[in-house]
């Protein structure tokens, strides 16, 4: 059942439920827009590399620095003009039991991470600092260890597709919070 | 307080918590006794190690100690240029309205003021030290501090010499310069609750041991004062590249029982070093306002400081001895100062002190400078270039330039980082039940956007 959907820019965000065995389980996925210029973009950057390494290796005699130097650009520029792999990052949410993290490519490869209800002690929404900006990450601080756990390893949603995700893990934690005591 | 009076203030400087000093200190309170107002303050300095990203202070205070690393002598890598993106970001995300910067030899600071002048901001600098117009390294400083204050609303001065020597060395209005004297935590540095005895008297000096702090005098003075007054013993705190010498001159009078040398002394533990003392001596050279004698006063030592810069100004005639910065001037000083000691009360200056100098008024009085800000005219840039123009014949060109390269560069950078997608940060407000806070503050955020 379709709880909500909305996006922005180049992030689209959709939260559902699907029937559990006993409750029901909270989807929340943030997906990225297939965006046509991205795609050509790619295209462009693979078409230059390899006309720069045909160039080199059959217009030339031989292979020099210089050569070798453009094809290491040729690399460089396609890398930068490639979109990320990644199709969409979910969390699912079964009430009691656990937080499911999902991160699906799109080559059809998917990961999966789970994390026990019991292990999380909280939800935290970050403000992260870099040298030329400040973004929002979501991120679950675990008992016994020292590192958060980075809820979209992959993708830098907006901080209003992290809220909503935020607020249903910090009810869920503190559902079984109150069950517990 | 409405809306329309509440300033929303970003304090920049490379010199902030974790360093203690004058600049810290005054950022510190200066922004905790902005808060009680009812304003916001930001604050924004550069990583120390490993504290890095957003922090949390006292009273919700917000800290970004962005990862620049800083290069020499605290002071970040001067980019010019690279600083822009994530000022900007910081500006637009906490809705500021006026930019604060302090302290002249900030290179953080100037950036600021600089990006901040180009997107149209109101800013307002703090000067902290007096400085020379001889020597190479001030000719460049003055060049610099000339070029951020050609175009800044307004000034602010900690002492009326200090605002000479601001006014003569960039050549900025007099009429922009407003002095508001530094203040002191008299909370924090109480008298000792039982008198001390005056059958052996105590000198305390606290300070760094360098060549502008005076060190060399303290060499020459201290054994003088030790021959000619049997009963008088010296405590000194502070470390530096002088030290070696003061050392030195122990060994050669044998001066060891009569001077304690402690070293390097924290913060947290100066009241206490103070009060086991009857009198403070400052030998500085040079000092814009010295927030050391303000706080020897509140703990109820009696003062003798060299008559330099701003101290003339800073404490009352009957709780300082001043004296020229010649050690038989000094010694002079101190046995006048000896004389007057059965006559102070230790409780009576802290109390008087409480009421001369507090945060609060630094507080309002600055406000009023923001008021004043916020009131000047509303040019746009293009109509701003003709006061760099003045700074000096190829100078002035040189600035002009800087800042039509800095406006291009802000466009470009709005084209690729528009403003409306750098996501504005909901107030912090420190309730019982934060997260519910947090959450309708977040989706207040998200309504307007």
């Amino acid at each position: 059942m379709q709880r909500g959907s909305f996006s922005h820019k180049n992030y689209g965000y959709s939260h559902h439920d699907q029937k559990g065995p006993s409750q029901a389980i909270d989807v929340h996925d943030i997906f990225v827009k297939k965006s046509k210029t991205r795609v050509i973009l790619s295209y462009v950057g693979i078409f230059v590399f390899l006309a720069n390494a045909c160039y080199s290796l059959l217009v030339k005699e031989e292979l020099s620095t210089s050569s070798f130097w453009s094809i290491f650009v040729g690399v460089l520029f396609a890398k930068c003009l490639q979109y990320k792999p990644v199709k969409k990052e979910s969390v699912v949410i079964m009430p009691t039991f656990g937080v499911q993290l999902e991160t699906h490519f799109w080559s059809g490869r998917v990961i999966h991470r789970f994390v026990p209800i019991g292990k999380i002690l909280r939800p935290v929404l970050n403000e992260c600092v870099t040298p030329v900006t400040c973004y929002w990450s979501l991120a679950l601080m675990l008992r016994g260890e020292e590192n958060l756990l980075l809820i979209f390893q992959e993708l830098q949603p907006p901080v209003k597709m992290l809220v909503p995700v935020w607020k249903a893990l910090c009810a869920a934690t503190n559902g079984k919070e109150i069950s517990s005591s | 307080m409405d809306e329309r009076r509440r300033h929303r203030i970003l304090m920049v400087s490379d010199f902030f918590y974790p360093n203690f000093g004058g600049v810290e200190n005054h950022i510190y309170y200066l922004s905790q006794c902005l808060l009680k107002l009812g304003h916001k303050v930001v604050v924004m300095t550069h990583a120390y190690g490993k504290r890095s990203g957003i922090r949390y202070m006292t009273g919700g205070l917000k800290v970004y100690y962005v990862p620049w690393r800083p290069f020499i002598m605290q002071n970040t890598l001067p980019t010019f240029y690279l600083t822009l993106p994530i000022i900007r970001n910081i500006i637009v995300r906490e809705r500021i309205t006026v930019v604060h910067g302090h302290q002249a030899f900030s290179t953080l600071c100037h950036e600021a003021l600089m990006h901040a002048r180009t997107m149209g901001y109101k800013v307002v600098f703090t000067d902290h030290s007096l400085y020379g117009f001889a020597d190479v390294g001030s000719i460049h400083m003055n060049k610099v501090l000339q070029f951020t204050l050609a175009d800044v609303d307004q000034a602010i001065c900690v002492s009326h010499t200090s605002k000479e020597n601001t006014v003569l060395r960039s050549g900025i209005l007099p009429e922009k310069v407003f002095v508001i004297p530094n203040a002191v935590d008299t909370a924090m540095f109480t008298p000792a609750p039982n008198r001390l005895s005056c059958d052996e008297i105590v000198i305390v000096v606290i300070s760094r041991l360098v060549y502008r702090k005076g060190a060399d005098l303290l060499v020459e003075v201290i054994p003088e004062v030790c021959r000619l007054f049997s009963n008088v013993r010296f405590i000194v705190g502070g470390d530096g590249p002088k030290r070696v010498r003061l050392e030195e001159m122990r060994e050669k009078y044998s001066l060891q029982d009569r001077v304690d040398m402690l070293g390097a002394v924290p913060h947290a533990q100066v009241r206490s070093v103070l009060i086991s003392g009857h009198i403070f001596l400052n030998s500085s050279l040079t000092e814009a306002f010295c927030i050391a004698i303000l706080e020897a006063a509140s703990c109820g030592l009696l003062t003798v400081s060299t008559r330099v810069g701003g101290v003339p100004e800073v404490l009352p005639d009957d709780m300082i001895v001043l004296a020229e910065p010649a050690p038989g001037d000094m010694v002079w000083a101190i046995r006048k100062a000896i004389s007057m000691l059965p006559s102070i009360d230790p409780h009576v200056m802290h109390l008087r002190m409480k009421s001369l100098y507090s945060w609060h008024d630094v507080a309002k009085r600055t406000e009023i400078v923001y008021d004043h800000a916020l009131q000047s005219s509303e040019k746009n840039l293009l109509q701003h270039l003709p006061r760099y123009l003045k700074c000096g014949t190829w100078a002035g060109k040189l600035f002009c330039l800087v800042m039509i390269v800095n406006f291009l560069l802000l466009h470009l950078l709005e084209l690729w980082q528009p403003v409306e997608s750098i996501e504005e940060v909901p107030d912090m407000l420190l309730v019982q039940h934060q997260d519910e806070e947090i959450e309708h503050d977040f989706s207040e955020a998200r309504k307007k956007s």
